[in-house]
Parts: structure tokens; C-alpha cells; sequence
């Protein structure tokens, strides 16, 4: 084996690549588009199947057949949870992010969102609420939850 | 290549399901899996809970557009507490699904088997040609700028050299594949067309032309295979899974026989072998060569040895490949016609074959009575060829 020990890149012979497909444009499909929909709405839909509530909403249930698109009313609640203190370079964050597995006591699986808390106050069981964006910002995404926060003497 | 290998159990494909193939479908990939699967298990009148094993196939990531596209599609694939395998060598993944889940259910391993095929083309933009750019030997090749186009326009060109075929004769191809798959209810690029309609398409790379060439499609398939003893409790029409194969050929494009598909000959004698299939130009009733271009599934009838080097195109020019002919190939449409969602289209091409052997193909249905059958498909780099043989 040999190393390449220039510095510069111009001082090896070298093929410059690049990937060609500029962007991908995904779509949701025709139950991910009620769900978006839902969600313009102020609504956060999950998937019943038989007498079992999944979290994220979904066309079909583990067992192969079609869900029931059903609106998660909550009460919701943070089921696990993570801070970040520091952003992908390594720098400190002006304000730790809290993110959190958050979804309600009879429903399978959750969302993965914000919550905007003290990290201290943090902890599983702790009672949330979404908050949305104002309606003409909402897109149909997930995004339109900006974020979910404790719920006040809930 | 030995033949005699230790197979526990015989294997049948007992179920098929597919998607309509489109451009720019709106189901995300994971729902074409799942309509897919859920059709292919009804058919055999099975649920997800009876199926032991599943084996997903498809094509590069980058069609999707997600990384790990296997794990997820699995998901929608029914991939979930059970044993779960994607399977992937490019265009030839759609055979390579059948012939893995073969392998599961001859082995002993698995009783039961959904085997799923799907390729959404239509999330990468511009074009997904884009994809192709950099599969391409980064110093030799581009430099020169390539597109996947120019594999095949050597290929064609140098085939239309070696065996004094002509545009015309290779046109036909398209022609009759398109007009098969007018009566498939899930084709994309069905139409009624000429030789003259082909020969005045837009040039793409010379010689290759739009309506020589397979569209770009959104879509899956999928099968369910079963061990003999299940497959005979749950229909009385099971299609054995006879024969299997896969080879590649030398990875350089420079380094292969441009005008004979011999990674095809090699898997497909392969599995002839294991199927007992001596004189496959005598014994196969009906076949679904590879077709993401006309040319291609000639090159195929030839590399299955279904007709003598440089002798399809004189074949198919008397009406010997067509549904009312000796020997039908692609009898639904293949790729030209029902559409290319990369590994589902293989897939469908085996599925089309099961209906043509249980007589259930509706009006697609070939005249003559059937009893084998042979499928190919080609990709990776171009040099990978899978085979599977099924009989009655």
C-alpha cells in the first residue's frame, strides 16, 4: 500500500466526482396526505387496529391489514427522553434541546418531537401538550407541532 | 456446477401480487410493498401469520432515496419478528428474490416465504438516470462523462454487427411486448404501435431509441413460496420452483462478449440443470426473457438457449415469440410493456409465468398448452444473470 502524502489536491492526478441526482421529492402517500392534512387541521392522527392505538399514523397495522385512521387525543405524555448540549461540530448549544419519545399511556409507540422544558424538570411521565404553529405557517408536516410542552396543573 | 445439492424440500410458489406500475405513484415505497404482499398472500389464501420467512428485494438505495432501503421496506413487506433478508444485484434482483426465497424453503429453514420486489424511480431528481452517474469506474470511465445509455447502445450495435440484425428486426420486440400488454391491467407502457413508431422515436444513444428502451416506473410485486407439503394443502395448482441460477459475468463492460449474454447462458444452464432440462429450446413452453430494451430480450432468448445465437430475431420476425406461437416470450408485456420499477419488474415477470402456468392469465393467457417455463433478469453491472425454471 502506498499512502497519497501530498497536501494539496491539485498535486495528485485525481477524477473529481460528483452525485448527480440533485434531490429527491418524496411523497407521503394517500393516507400520509390525510395525515398531513389532519395535521394542518391541528390534529395529530395514530392507527387503530382491532382494539390496539399506534403511534405514527400509518396505512396498515403489524399484522398486514389496513389501519383505521383514528385522532390521538392525548393525554400525552413523555414516554423517554434526551438532551443536547452540544451542536455536530462539537460547539456548545446557546440553550440545551430537549428531544422526547412522547405519546399517551394507552397508545403503542409515539412521536419523536421537541419539548420545551428545563432539562432539569425533564422525566418520563411528565404530562405534555403540542403546540402548533399559527395555521397559515402550517405545511402538513411534523414540523407544524413546533413542539410539545408541559402541560400547566395538568 | 454441481446439481446435485441436498434439498430438503421441493418448492412452490403458491400466491402473486402486484401493484399497478406508474410514473410518479403517490403510495410511499414501503405501501407498494404491502399492497403487494397483501395481495400475493391473499391469492394464496394465507395471512401474514403464516409466513415463516421473508426475503425483500430491491434495487440501488438511491432510487428510493433512503439509505438502508431494505430495512425499510421491510416493514411494509409483513419484515417484522420473523427472519428478514434483502436481496440486491440491480436489475437482476427481482429473479434473485424467488431464487433466495428458494433457498430458504429448500433448505428446510422456512416452511413459507413472502417475497417482495420494489423500486420507486420517481423520487430522484431530476431524472433518475442521475442515479447511474457514478456507478461508473471512477478513472477509466467518468472522465468521458458516460450515461447507462452507452452500455446498451454497444451492446446493440455490436449484436446488430455479429448476427446482420436490423433495427427493424430488433423494433418488433417492443412492438409485440407493448401490444401484449394492452390486456395487462397493471401496465404502464401498453400501446399500439409500429415499426416505423420505434424507428421514429427520439434518438436516445444511438442506436437506442425512446421506444426501444423500458419507462421509468414506480411499483412492486410480490410472491409467496411454499414447501411441498404446505403448497399441496394450500391449492391444488401449485407452480414448482424447479431450476435456479445466478452468475456474473466479468464486471468490465470493455472485458464481456457485448453480443452474447454469457452470464445468462451460465445461470441459465444452471438451473436447466437442477430442473433436468436438457434441450430447453424443446422443452420450454413459455418464457419471460429480461426486456428493459428490445435488443435485450433477443440477447436473453439466446442466452436462455431458447433459440440459436443470432437466430431470435428471424424467429421472432415469423411470429414464433408471439402469445399464439411456439415458444410466447413475455406474453404480459415484460418491461417494455407492464413497466421497469427496477426489482419488482422481475418479480413480475416470474408472477406472470405462475398465472401462465395455472391458466390464469385472463386474455394474456398463451395458446398452447403449458407446462414449463423460464424467467430471467440482468443487471448489477450489467453482468449478473438469475434464472428461475417452474413447472407444473
Amino acid at each position: 500500500m502506498s499512502l497519497w502524502k501530498k497536501s494539496r489536491v491539485s498535486d495528485v492526478v485525481h477524477v473529481e466526482g460528483r452525485m448527480e441526482t440533485e434531490r429527491y421529492i418524496y411523497t407521503p402517500g394517500p393516507v400520509g396526505v390525510k395525515v398531513a392534512e389532519a395535521l394542518m387541521e391541528g390534529r395529530i392522527m395514530g392507527v387503530k387496529c382491532g382494539n390496539k392505538l399506534y403511534i405514527p399514523a400509518k396505512t396498515y397495522c403489524p399484522d398486514h391489514s389496513e389501519g383505521e385512521l383514528v385522532e390521538v387525543k392525548g393525554p400525552w405524555i413523555v414516554k423517554s427522553y434526551t438532551i443536547i448540549y452540544e451542536d455536530m461540530y462539537g460547539a456548545k448549544l446557546d440553550k440545551p434541546v430537549v428531544i422526547a419519545l412522547v405519546g399517551t399511556e394507552e397508545a403503542h409507540g409515539g412521536l419523536i418531537h421537541y419539548v420545551e422544558v428545563e432539562p432539569d424538570k425533564v422525566k418520563v411521565g411528565l404530562k405534555v401538550e403540542p403546540v402548533f404553529r399559527p395555521k397559515e405557517e402550517r405545511r402538513g408536516l411534523i414540523t407544524d407541532v413546533m413542539f410539545f410542552k408541559p402541560v400547566e396543573h395538568g | 456446477m454441481k446439481s446435485n445439492i441436498f434439498v430438503k424440500d421441493k418448492v412452490a410458489i403458491v400466491g402473486a401480487g402486484l401493484t399497478l406500475f406508474r410514473r410518479r405513484l403517490l403510495e410511499t415505497p414501503r405501501e407498494l410493498a404491502w399492497e403487494a404482499s397483501r395481495e400475493a398472500l391473499s391469492s394464496a389464501g394465507l395471512t401474514l401469520k403464516d409466513i415463516d420467512c421473508i426475503v425483500v428485494g430491491s434495487a440501488p438505495d438511491a432510487f428510493d432515496g433512503i439509505h438502508m432501503k431494505g430495512e425499510y421496506l421491510a416493514d411494509g413487506s409483513g419484515g417484522f419478528n420473523k427472519p428478514v433478508v434483502r436481496v440486491f444485484v440491480g436489475g437482476g434482483t427481482g429473479v434473485m428474490v424467488p431464487v433466495v426465497a428458494w433457498w430458504h424453503v429448500a433448505s428446510g429453514l422456512c416452511k413459507t416465504v413472502l417475497a417482495v420486489g420494489e423500486e420507486k424511480m420517481s423520487h430522484a431528481y431530476p431524472h433518475p438516470q442521475g442515479v447511474f452517474a457514478y456507478i461508473w469506474d471512477p478513472i477509466l470511465e467518468r472522465p468521458l462523462g458516460p450515461n447507462l445509455i452507452w452500455i446498451f447502445a454497444l451492446e446493440m450495435r455490436r449484436y446488430m454487427h455479429v448476427c446482420n440484425a436490423s433495427k427493424e428486426d430488433i423494433a418488433l420486440v417492443s412492438v409485440k411486448n407493448k401490444r401484449n400488454a394492452l390486456d395487462h391491467p397493471a401496465a404502464q407502457a401498453a400501446a399500439k404501435i409500429t415499426v416505423d413508431d420505434v424507428l421514429k422515436s427520439e434518438v436516445l444513444v444511438w442506436p437506442v431509441q425512446l421506444l426501444d428502451i423500458s419507462p421509468v416506473s414506480d411499483g412492486a410485486a410480490a410472491l409467496v413460496l411454499a414447501s411441498e407439503s404446505v403448497a399441496r394443502r394450500v391449492t391444488d395448482t401449485p407452480v414448482w420452483v424447479e431450476g435456479i441460477g445466478f452468475t456474473l459475468d466479468n464486471t468490465h463492460w470493455y472485458n464481456r462478449d457485448l453480443a452474447y449474454p454469457r452470464y445468462l447462458e451460465y445461470a441459465a444452464r444452471m438451473a436447466y440443470k437442477m430442473a433436468g432440462i436438457e434441450r430447453p429450446w424443446k422443452e420450454i413452453d413459455v418464457a419471460e426473457p429480461y426486456d428493459p430494451f428490445d435488443y435485450k430480450e433477443l440477447h436473453h432468448i439466446e442466452g436462455l438457449m431458447l433459440a440459436r445465437r443470432c437466430e431470435a430475431p428471424k424467429l421472432l420476425k415469423e411470429g414464433y415469440f408471439d402469445r399464439s406461437g411456439e415458444l410466447p416470450t413475455s406474453p404480459g408485456g415484460g418491461l417494455l410493456g407492464v413497466g421497469n420499477p427496477i426489482a419488482a419488474a422481475g418479480v413480475m415477470k416470474v408472477a406472470e409465468l405462475f398465472w401462465q402456468l395455472r391458466y390464469e392469465a385472463g386474455a394474456r393467457q398463451v395458446k398452447k398448452p403449458v407446462h414449463k417455463a423460464v424467467a430471467n433478469a440482468w443487471g448489477d453491472l450489467m453482468q449478473a444473470g438469475t434464472v428461475v425454471v417452474l413447472s407444473t
